[in-house]
């Protein structure tokens, strides 16, 4: 086995565990803003809520398998952990700017919603 | 051949600087929900997933930059080399969480100065004008 074929291995079984780790995680504490942004339409937000998750798991797994392809070929033990390390970080990266965006599109539009408005 | 020195380094800088992260984290957010109480003022639950939602946004940030910066260009010879480069690693990126953590306590603060004018608007039906 060379060593671009464990470093693929790797990046693909930690990059899903993390995906779907923060997924789970978004999913279970988002539920809560969902539901105040519909003003109490607990199965709507529901849906919502599952279809978002759906389509984050394949926005991003779809992404992680994307980046194998252009990957470069690995010689030594250093480019090993320096490439999975360059690549695992951009990804996380993308995650967590996906996450500051979302949140700031459930701040505006929980501004822009006079009930909950009231309420905060 | 690979270079010993090089990957010794990422195997000390890698821990190090998932530890400082995890110290960091553990510190802002034990506080912050403190902050988080009193902007969702008796709504225990939204405080609690906000300050959640905060967390793993500033994990996912912070763990993302320490991977990205892990590489190291130059070809170190020798021990002090090493000591070298990896204190230099370790001490932006330790600035560098510095700075987000400042950033996310002026969030905390803006959130804080936010709710209370709004609680000041719910009480009052005449809008009350900002002071500077």
């Amino acid at each position: 086995m060379n060593l671009n074929i464990s470093a693929y291995v790797v990046f693909v079984f930690l990059m899903v565990f993390i995906i779907v780790y923060v997924g789970r995680y978004f999913y279970t504490n988002g539920r809560v803003f969902i539901i105040s942004l519909l003003k109490g339409n607990v199965s709507l937000a529901d849906s919502i809520n599952r279809l978002l998750l759906a389509g984050y798991y394949l926005l991003n797994i779809g992404y992680a398998f994307l980046k194998i392809k252009d990957w470069k070929k690995i010689n030594t033990l250093e480019v090993w952990c320096s490439s999975l390390a360059l690549n695992m970080g951009t990804l996380i990266l993308i995650l967590a700017f996906m996450h500051y965006g979302n949140m700031l599109a459930i701040y505006y539009l929980s501004k822009s919603n006079s009930i909950t408005h009231k309420l905060f | 051949m690979s270079n010993t020195y090089t990957v010794a380094a990422y195997f000390i800088y890698l821990p190090i600087a998932l530890v400082l992260t995890w110290l960091v984290a553990k510190t802002l957010f034990q506080n912050g929900l403190i902050f988080m109480r009193d902007i969702f003022f008796g709504r225990e639950e939204m405080a609690k997933a906000t300050t959640a939602l905060f967390k793993s946004g500033f994990y996912l940030l912070n763990v993302g930059f320490a991977l990205y910066i892990l590489k190291i260009y130059d070809a170190l010879t020798g021990m002090q080399d090493t000591i070298e480069v990896l204190s230099s690693k370790i001490g932006s990126f330790a600035i560098y969480l510095g700075i987000m953590l400042f950033f996310n306590l002026y969030l905390f603060f803006r959130g804080k100065r936010a709710s209370q004018r709004r609680r000041v608007e719910a009480t009052n039906p005449t809008p009350v004008t900002p002071q500077s």
